[in-house]
């Protein structure tokens, strides 16, 4: 039994899980998402940005895929991961190598990338299946030295195999598009619009997956695995295809940033990296898929505003004393451990009151 | 009576206008350079000085009118090393509409070579990297690659060592910078450079060298040649020095004789090794403050001027700093002497000329820079220097290595 009003979240009550199960709980989210959507793809239209802040906001719409793949693994399954820039890596290094066997102005490279992300998607998690593995048999610590093991693995075999360019940087080609080459002057527009279908397409995505038996059983198994055990499900799998599916989705944004840098050098997927998106999930909100949105483009932010005032230390301060040097993984270390104690929740948090707030106004509960 | 204000107000107002407008034309021509440099993070000892020498030369350069009534505005921005933000930052450059750039590390120069090309910007890195200028019209090298300098050290083993064939070790960054001089090292070897290279050692961040040390002694090394940064090799001959393997004369018999390219020396080395550096010997085409002559005073003062403190007027890479500075102003003005707009296209013209008469002589380095369409090494020369009594004192006249050439 529904409500008479499908667009007041007043009254509603639910009478099947099917209906409590519903992407948008009223007309009135649908509408928001859609109009929200219309901002984020017209607003080029009428503002106008300079090109190091359309970079600055491609990536970090790459993040957010990134972190999409690293909260299912950790905010939803529970899992801890510090090999997701690794993750990234393999996705990245598919289409480079690819490139570099059958050159990089290869049809395939530049008229079929969005094959060429997909697939890069796959390899990630085929390669994300391979490191949940341990999560079969151990948790915790142990697991996190695990994906540790692999991060480090990943940066030794890049930096060593002649496929790789022994770590050097990798040329990847101009893609295609129905108008032809995308050309310098419309590049980072152009990757904005992709990232963004694939920002909105895949969180429809992991929306949709956390609806199903396989979503659910994520969180159970994160809740209490030996319960999710007693209920019938595998525990061991169920951590094993959150893995799977964190690779898939690093993958696909490892090849987005191949595709936007115009290559791949093994500097942009180290263990710093790695670490980067664990505080943009942590920042964002565990466990919430609006975090996924809220942490990388509050890290990023962040990370301009600790570069200027970096630069601006470094500038009045004695070289020597390379204070400036500190202020960024100080500024990390810090919002990080101020989230965990005063809002482990995350920033997704403040969106939910924000929200919960704005439906119950002028009332106050 | 109106009409008689308004008309005294017209002709004050264009009186005004008639004063002012050759005083906007005195104030001169902005161009706009840049510099993306790791100020702080990882190499920032290297980054620091090398981003105050071309500050300060940049700044000389306005203070004293060298062109005229016309500036020089340099923006230097900090990229901790990291490619990423080195892009970022040159997407920024370009909207600000620069002329001429200088980059810094390795890997940005290579991840950006394609941008560099296709917006036609003269560009000189920092890195020394001989793939850098593979396939690329716009880089140019401020000197001779880390290739030619440590076919050099190299040659210089050949050239001096006694009896046999001389055993070598190379002792590398685990990156392209490293690991791209080990490969020329071989193919001069093929064209004939009699040296046996018995070892390369990509390093780590070991803190503890005892046992290659003891291995290259057992398999009887004579001389190791460094491709790294200052504090790996600090610790290799701190490690060396330990255990009384340092030669105290170059190639002293049942010893071994350290060398190194441009970013393994300097006074930063002396600092971090003390007396284990004594004897090594390093090679670069700037001038060192500890031996006077004209460069080093003028480096010395320039430092002075704008108040620098002395570990950085006497760094080396402070003189790097200021040789790209003193390109980027050499291009500006000869393009200027001809009368030629200052843009991309005529400056990178102007260093495609820089060649025969033509040669650039800044007085920080020991040769010429010379540049031309075959041709993106600046200054081909380079100089030996060894450190006596905590100092690098020059060995020998400043000399081009020859096998660089012949594997070309």
């Amino acid at each position: 039994m529904m409500s008479a009003n499908r667009w007041m979240a007043t009254g509603n009550y639910f009478t099947a899980y099917r209906q409590e199960q519903r992407i948008f709980a009223t007309h009135t989210d649908r509408l928001m998402f859609a109009l929200f959507l219309v901002v984020l793809f017209s607003w080029p239209y009428f503002i106008e940005l300079s090109t190091k802040h359309m970079l600055v906001i491609d990536n970090i719409l790459i993040a957010v895929i990134a972190v999409y793949g690293l909260n299912l693994v950790t905010g939803f399954a529970g899992q801890i991961s510090v090999g997701h820039a690794a993750f990234m890596g393999v996705g990245a290094y598919t289409v480079a190598s690819v490139a570099g066997v059958i050159g990089d102005q290869h049809v395939l490279i530049t008229h079929a990338w969005p094959l060429m992300i997909l697939l890069s998607g796959l390899m990630g998690a085929a390669m994300g299946l391979i490191v949940g593995l341990p999560a079969l048999r151990l948790r915790h610590l142990y697991l996190l030295m695990a994906t540790l093991s692999f991060q480090l693995i990943f940066q030794w075999i890049i930096g060593s195999m002649e496929l790789f360019n022994q770590g050097q940087f990798m040329y990847v080609g101009r893609v295609h598009w129905f108008s032809g080459e995308v050309g310098r002057s419309q590049h980072y527009m152009f990757w904005y619009y992709a990232l963004l279908v694939t920002v909105v397409v895949s969180g429809l995505g992991v929306r949709n997956i956390l609806r199903t038996r396989y979503g659910r059983s994520l969180v159970a198994v994160r809740d209490n695995d030996r319960a999710a055990d007693a209920m019938g499900m595998h525990p061991g799998l169920t951590k094993v295809f959150a893995f799977g599916l964190a690779g898939f989705f690093a993958g696909m944004a490892g090849a987005l940033q191949a595709y936007l840098n115009r290559g791949a050098g093994f500097e942009t997927f180290t263990l710093h990296e790695s670490i980067q998106y664990l505080a943009m999930t942590i920042v964002g909100g565990l466990g919430q898929l609006t975090g996924c949105i809220f942490g990388p483009a509050a890290i990023r932010i962040l990370d301009l505003q600790v570069e200027s005032l970096a630069q601006w230390a470094g500038g009045i301060l004695p070289s020597s004393l390379d204070l400036a040097t500190g202020l960024r993984p100080l500024s990390f270390g810090l919002v990080i451990v101020l989230f965990l104690i005063f809002e482990p929740r995350g920033i997704a948090n403040w969106w939910r009151i924000i929200r919960s707030y704005i439906k119950l106004w002028p009332f106050r509960y | 009576m109106k009409t008689k204000k308004i008309s005294i107000w017209l002709v004050v107002a264009a009186a005004a206008l008639m004063l002012a407008a050759p005083g906007s034309s005195m104030a001169g021509e902005v161009y706009k350079t840049a510099l993306s440099l790791a100020i702080t993070g990882p190499t920032s000892d290297a980054g620091n000085p090398y981003s105050k020498g071309a500050e300060d030369y940049f700044r000389y350069v306005n203070d004293m009118n060298l062109l005229g009534d016309d500036t020089i505005e340099c923006t230097i921005r900090d990229d901790k090393y990291e490619t990423a933000i080195t892009k970022r930052n040159f997407e920024e450059f370009l909207d600000m509409g620069i002329v001429f750039y200088l980059n810094y590390s390795t890997g940005s120069t290579l991840a950006l070579k394609r941008d560099f090309d296709e917006v036609k910007m003269p560009t000189l890195p920092a890195s020394f990297h001989a793939g850098n200028i593979e396939g690329s019209d716009y880089i140019f090298l401020p000197i001779a690659s880390y290739s030619a300098q440590n076919i050099g050290l190299a040659e210089y083993v050949v050239d001096h060592h006694e009896g046999g064939t001389p055993k070598v070790a190379m002792y590398v960054h685990p990156s392209a910078f490293g690991r791209e001089p080990v490969k020329d090292i071989e193919k001069a070897i093929e064209a004939g450079l009699d040296i046996e290279l018995v070892e390369t050692v990509e390093h780590g961040q070991d803190l503890d060298v005892t046992a290659m040390i003891q291995r290259w002694r057992s398999k009887g090394v004579e001389y190791v040649i460094s491709q790294t940064v200052q504090s790996p090799v600090a610790t290799m001959l701190k490690g060396a020095g330990n255990l009384g393997q340092v030669a105290e004369s170059f190639g002293e018999e049942g010893k071994m004789t350290f060398l190194g390219a441009h970013y393994t020396g300097g006074n930063d080395l002396i600092a971090l090794a003390g007396d284990a550096a004594e004897n090594f010997y390093w090679t670069t085409s700037y001038i060192v403050t500890s031996e006077p002559g004209a460069g080093a005073e003028a480096q010395l003062e320039l430092a002075q001027r704008y108040g620098r403190d002395e570990k950085t007027s006497n760094s080396h890479n402070y003189a790097n700093g200021i040789m790209v500075a003193q390109v980027t102003t050499e291009v500006i003005r000869r393009a200027k002497a001809r009368g030629n707009e200052i843009n991309k296209e005529n400056l990178y013209q102007e260093l495609l000329e820089m060649n025969g008469m033509n040669a650039f002589y800044p007085v920080t380095t020991v040769g010429p820079v010379t540049y031309s369409k075959d041709d993106h090494q600046g200054v081909d020369t380079l100089q030996l220097y060894v450190v006596r009594d905590g100092a690098f004192r020059a060995e020998g006249k400043p000399f081009i290595s020859e096998y660089a050439e012949k594997i070309k």
